[in-house]
């Protein structure tokens, strides 16, 4: 079954995934740095950060464009993820030369002289991929079981998922977690998690690292690219939609809307965090600011702005978002926050296709302009 | 002799009546030129307990007190205050050159200095101001100085307020934790510690049961665990009203935004996630009302204690003016189209607090407490300040108006019919856009006095509507969309859970444990305490 | 579903049995006695605020009830207490609802939103690896032939007129193949024609299916009506030929009588 809709699809996929995973990989491997065809390696890991941010968009899109769950808190899950594997990264980073401790820096700031039973698991790089994915995942199930089951929907899921957001992200702020009298470390409160060294024993800022890196997260994205057509096609990707249209109807024609829900947000909240996880090295660290709500409405934006509901829309929102965010932030800082804002309250009141629904929407409005143009030419 | 003791008694009692300040002015002067009984004088001062005393007696230990002789029968008192003599029996300024030969200073002898400190240290103990006389007697009890101990047991037993006796009372068994004389006396002075609950004795106490422990005295550690116990259990009490003060206030705060929100988002199905900004609009009304006060009156003046109440009206005409105007630009497009609302105005609320950081700066802003609102209301040993007090009682008056509101006025029947049907109510011709309208500017409004109420109790800045916006969606879906009750209820239902929890979790952890209720909590009841039922079968 | 109708001892297929639901004190449904016999077309009529929908919700397990019973008699004589599932297995025991408000999938096309309804498995996998069969296809032409929307099977269903979004909600009724078919007023909305059409649809289907079907409009009850049930306050006020409930003094004072007055 072909999953495309249609013949420019196939191909505009395929010279994407040409050109983000050969062209651009190698522009920066085989070309000299003066040469005006370089991709620099600070690019490139800009670039990966950038493709790492729409698959995250992409996960939410699933959510809110094909499922009519409006989640705040994918930036979570990608923290979350982002976290998993930044905790292997962190212990990778060899003995301190300041502190002289083989141990994370706020560890031993917190006095801790051996790693916590909990964050030794975290050594093996296999694992920590693997809890990249499985926590984001886990947590999705648990909060989804509890949300779902009582049919919370709409606005309440949204404000509910905001919550948990919020919730986790005071605790992922503070430096230690007092319970039942006992104390446990967390993840390096307001700093975070950073100045790593090492992954999987090549230096991390190295540029193959960040070459590979970037593959790894184009890859990625193709991949989420093509799970969503092809449910798309699949008469479950039409009981998705009928949950978006009309969660009653479909739930008295048999379907456990519930269960397809709760399957839908585990593997978003999973998406997430694998894209969390390959944001974490190309950029260097994660802290609890990525998980403020703040960031689960940018996520939000990006879809909307790209288009919400279609397949490229969120790739599209997510990137042009993001490049228009690091051109205002140097051009304008000030300024930044309120272009945003407006670029929100544009996309919502005038745009509700977002740029990919851009051509169809003005596409009367060309229309006219040609045929007035068609009728005033013969008189000049 | 009983006599002599109740005129003795009515004397003490008619002293202060007929002057005072004669009396101590006559005593002093007597002291400063060594005339009479020395130890009768130093009695009488101590029992006068004037604070005049101890300004004198500072004086005089540092060299600023004068004798003057004006004839040889006549000496008199001065005393220099900033280059000036004055004349102690009347404070009238004596016109002196400084080496006029008659002026002599006086200086206490050595053994006299020492028992002037012992009075200067007790004569608080004599205020007439019984909260001076307890803070002193608190401060000469956990010296556990002997000399104290006397004088307080002495006090106590003409001290005739009830409150002030017992505080004598613990004062004096603390000093005896260090004093008492025999193990019954320390086992006795603990026990009646234990029963007076007394905070301040509990290191004492917790330091004396270790040592028996060490010295294995069974009795005494005892004494000691229950003493301590009973403090323990006392504290406890006293902390939670405070804490239930504190949770009923941050809910009050919270109940006055939910309300707004609960308002708006039942009238016109919109979520306004820029809510929390107008809370922000109201703190910096307060602000700036300060700023306009302070330079048109001086800090100083009468005047500028009126900024508060002021600001009060202005916040909430501000808040509303800028609702009105945004919802006329803005929200009418987004009716009962609560995503997209909630899209579009958390957009609004970027833009609005990038604006606050732009204009009045990135860090919180202090917004003063009138002096009306300063200090604490004392009840049953709990401290409960005033600001706390005055939030929960003007978030009972902003609910109680809007009640009014909502179910007196004409414009309150509209809302209400146009909650319940848009279209119907709009045929009717009731002006259902003007009721929009001014429905939104209302909930603007409020949520304005909410931050000027707040401006009280916490932090003006520009993300302050943040802290509170997530607490307020969770106090309209606990209590149910669009109901006010509901929302009343669970906003200080969450309020004073969330002060409950602190202590016992720490704040993260308490926020945590509260999301995580309400969670279960919508387990069992979806729609919230009171539902509304609705026949279409898509909502 | 094992299909042994022999071994089915009732002529009916629907019990309820004292049912009673109350909101918040209010009793929206009161001590409610209903049967419904297989293959019957029931019309249920009643005032505004008399339960109708309540009792459809607790049929569909919508809502619980707070006492009594509501039992389903399958095929092979086994009982299914439809208080105790779950609603999305309703359906899947042969049950199916249609809406007030025509409720189906707007942005799906209209054979689509056949297809969803169709009977067969519903879970996660079979749905992500569901293949379409020729048989598959000729029940869905077979349904858009009955429902008259051949013609718009590649349409979005939003794009339908009111009247034809109300047949195809009936037609995924139909795709269901259920046993029991709850229709909330199919004529809601309708024009005179659309209605007429609408009536003859629903006696098509009396015998294959057993309908209960609820409405407001006393024209379009006449058509259809076989057996009337009328409720009041909850409660069965009079059940009967449309002629015997139409001249009961009762039911024109709680209802017929207020319809006069109103016209």
């Amino acid at each position: 079954m072909n999953i495309f809709d249609n013949k420019i699809e196939f191909r505009g996929f395929l010279i994407g995934a040409l050109v983000l995973v050969f062209l651009l990989p190698m522009l920066n491997a085989l070309t000299s740095p003066d040469s005006f065809l370089h991709v620099s390696s600070f690019q490139l890991s800009l670039w990966g950060k950038y493709v790492t941010y729409a698959v995250l968009a992409m996960s939410l899109n699933i959510l809110w464009g094909y499922t009519g769950l409006l989640c705040l808190c994918q930036s979570l899950f990608f923290a979350l993820g982002a976290y998993a594997f930044g905790m292997y990264l962190v212990l990778h980073i060899g003995i301190d030369e300041v502190y002289n401790t083989p141990l994370p820096v706020f560890m031993d700031f917190q006095g801790y002289t051996e790693l916590p039973w909990y964050w030794a698991p975290f050594e093996y790089g296999a694992f920590a991929v693997f809890a990249a994915m499985a926590i984001p995942g886990v947590v999705a199930l648990i909060f989804g079981i509890l949300v779902f089951r009582s049919r919370i929907k709409g606005v309440y899921f949204s404000i509910i998922t905001q919550a948990l957001t919020y919730a986790l992200m005071l605790l992922f702020f503070k430096n230690n977690l007092e319970l039942f009298g006992q104390s446990y470390i967390l993840f390096g409160g307001n700093n975070g998690l950073n100045d790593f060294k090492e992954i999987f024993g090549a230096d991390v800022d190295s540029a193959s690292t960040q070459r590979w890196l970037f593959i790894g997260s184009v890859l990625l994205m193709l991949s989420v690219y093509l799970l969503v057509a092809w449910v798309l096609k699949t008469k479950f990707g039409k009981v998705q939609q009928a949950i978006r249209d009309s969660e009653n109807r479909i739930r008295f024609s048999g379907y456990s809307t519930t269960s397809y829900k709760l399957l839908i947000f585990t593997v978003c909240a999973m998406i997430a965090g694998a894209a969390g996880a390959l944001y974490v090295p190309q950029v260097g660290g994660i802290n609890a600011n990525e998980m403020t709500p703040a960031k689960s409405l940018d996520v939000v934006v990006w879809v909307a702005f790209g288009g919400r509901g279609t397949k490229f829309g969120p790739v599209l929102g997510a990137v042009v978002v993001s490049v228009l965010k690091s051109f205002f932030l140097r051009a304008a800082p000030d300024s930044w926050l309120i272009i945003l804002g407006a670029i929100f309250i544009f996309t919502v009141l005038f745009m509700p296709n977002g740029l990919v629904g851009l051509p169809q929407q003005l596409k009367p409005w060309i229309d006219r302009l040609k045929s007035r143009k068609a009728t005033t030419s013969p008189v000049s | 002799m009983k006599k002599i003791l109740l005129i003795f008694g009515l004397l003490a009692v008619l002293v202060p009546a007929y002057s005072q300040d004669q009396a101590t002015l006559a005593a002093l002067e007597m002291l400063a030129l060594g005339e009479g009984s020395q130890a009768e004088i130093l009695e009488e001062l101590s029992d006068l307990g004037d604070p005049y005393i101890k300004t004198f007696i500072g004086g005089w230990r540092t060299g600023e007190v004068y004798s003057y002789t004006i004839s040889d029968s006549e000496t008199i008192v001065l005393l220099r205050v900033s280059e000036k003599f004055r004349r102690l029996s009347d404070n009238e300024i004596v016109d002196l050159a400084e080496d006029d030969s008659r002026l002599k200073k006086i200086r206490p002898a050595r053994k006299l200095r020492k028992l002037l400190k012992t009075i200067t240290d007790t004569i608080d103990l004599s205020s007439p101001d019984s909260k001076t006389r307890i803070d002193a007697a608190l401060k000469l009890g956990l010296s556990q100085n002997t000399v104290y101990l006397e004088a307080l047991q002495k006090k106590l037993q003409n001290e005739e307020n009830e409150k002030v006796r017992l505080k004598f009372e613990e004062a004096i068994n603390i000093s005896l934790l260090a004093n008492a004389e025999g193990p019954e006396a320390l086992l006795s002075a603990i026990v009646r510690l234990g029963e007076l609950k007394s905070l301040p004795s509990r290191d004492g106490i917790t330091n004396i049961q270790n040592k028996a422990i060490e010295a294995e005295d069974e009795d005494l550690v005892t004494a000691c665990t229950v003493a301590v116990g009973r403090i323990d259990r006392a504290q406890k009490t006293i902390e939670r009203w405070g804490n239930l003060v504190r949770g009923l206030s941050t809910g009050s705060v919270l109940l006055m935004v939910a309300f707004g929100l609960a308002i708006t988002f039942g009238l016109m199905g919109i979520i306004n996630m820029a809510h929390g900004e107008f809370l922000a609009i109201g703190g910096y009304t307060c602000y700036v009302v300060q700023n306009i006060f302070a330079n048109a009156f001086g800090v100083q003046s009468a005047a500028y204690q009126w900024f508060f109440w002021v600001s009060i009206p202005i916040s909430f005409v501000v808040a509303g003016a800028i609702g009105f105007g945004l919802e006329k630009g803005m929200f009418r497009f987004l009716y009962k189209r609560p995503l997209e609302s909630l899209l579009a105005t958390w957009g609004l609320s970027m833009i609005m607090q990038q604006l606050f950081r732009l204009n009045f700066g990135a860090a919180n802003v202090q917004v003063n407490t009138p002096d009306v609102l300063i200090g604490n209301l004392e009840v049953a040993g709990v401290a409960l300040s005033y600001t706390r007090i005055f939030v929960i009682a003007f978030a009972g008056v902003v609910i109680v108006m809007t009640w009014l509101l909502l179910s007196k006025t004409n414009l309150g029947l509209y809302i209400r019919s146009v909650m319940q049907n848009r279209n119907m109510a709009s045929s009717l011709g009731i002006p259902v856009s003007r009721v929009n309208s001014l429905t939104f500017a209302f909930g603007c409004g409020l949520a304005a006095l909410a931050g000027a109420a707040l401006s009280q109790i916490g932090n003006v800045g520009p993300s302050m509507g943040q802290t509170y916006i997530v607490d307020s969606f969770m106090v309209v879906v606990v209590g149910g969309v669009g109901n006010l009750l509901g929302a009343g209820i669970s906003a200080m239902g969450i309020g004073a859970v969330d002060q409950f929890l602190q202590p016992y979790w720490g704040p993260v952890m308490g926020k945590i444990i509260v999301y995580f209720v309400i969670i279960l909590f919508l387990q069992w009841k979806p729609g919230g305490l009171f539902p509304t039922k609705s026949r279409s079968m898509d909502d | 579903m094992a299909h042994v109708p022999s071994e089915k001892h009732t002529p009916l297929i629907l019990s309820v049995d004292g049912v009673t639901k109350s909101f918040d004190g209010f009793k929206a449904i009161n001590d409610l006695n209903f049967y419904l016999e297989e293959g019957e077309l029931r019309t249920v009529i009643g005032p505004n605020g008399a339960g109708k929908s309540t009792f459809m919700d607790l049929i569909t397990a919508r809502t619980k009830p707070d006492s009594g019973r509501i039992r389903y008699h399958q095929d092979d004589g086994s009982d299914v207490d439809l208080t105790r599932v779950r609603e999305h297995q309703v359906s899947q025991l042969g049950i199916g609802r249609k809406f007030q408000n025509p409720t189906i999938y707007k942005s799906h096309t209209v054979y689509d939103n056949l297809q969803l309804s169709l009977s067969g498995k519903r879970g996660l996998l079979s749905s992500l690896f569901y293949k379409e069969t020729k048989e598959n296809r000729d029940k869905i032409y077979d349904v858009l032939e009955t429902i008259r929307l051949s013609e718009f099977a590649d349409r979005l269903a939003g794009s339908l007129s009111h009247g034809q979004k109300q047949w195809l909600e009936i037609g995924m009724l139909l795709a269901q193949d259920p046993k029991i078919m709850l229709v909330d007023e199919p004529a809601a909305g309708m024009s005179d024609e659309e209605t007429d059409r609408t009536g003859e649809l629903l006696l098509s289907l009396e015998g294959k299916h057993s309908l209960i079907v609820i409405e407001h409009d006393m024209e379009f009850v006449r058509q259809i009506a076989r057996r009337v049930t009328v409720l009041h306050q909850g409660h069965v006020l009079k059940e009967g030929s449309f002629d015997f409930v139409r001249s009961d003094p009762e039911v024109i004072e709680v209802y017929l009588g207020r319809q006069t007055r109103n016209h």
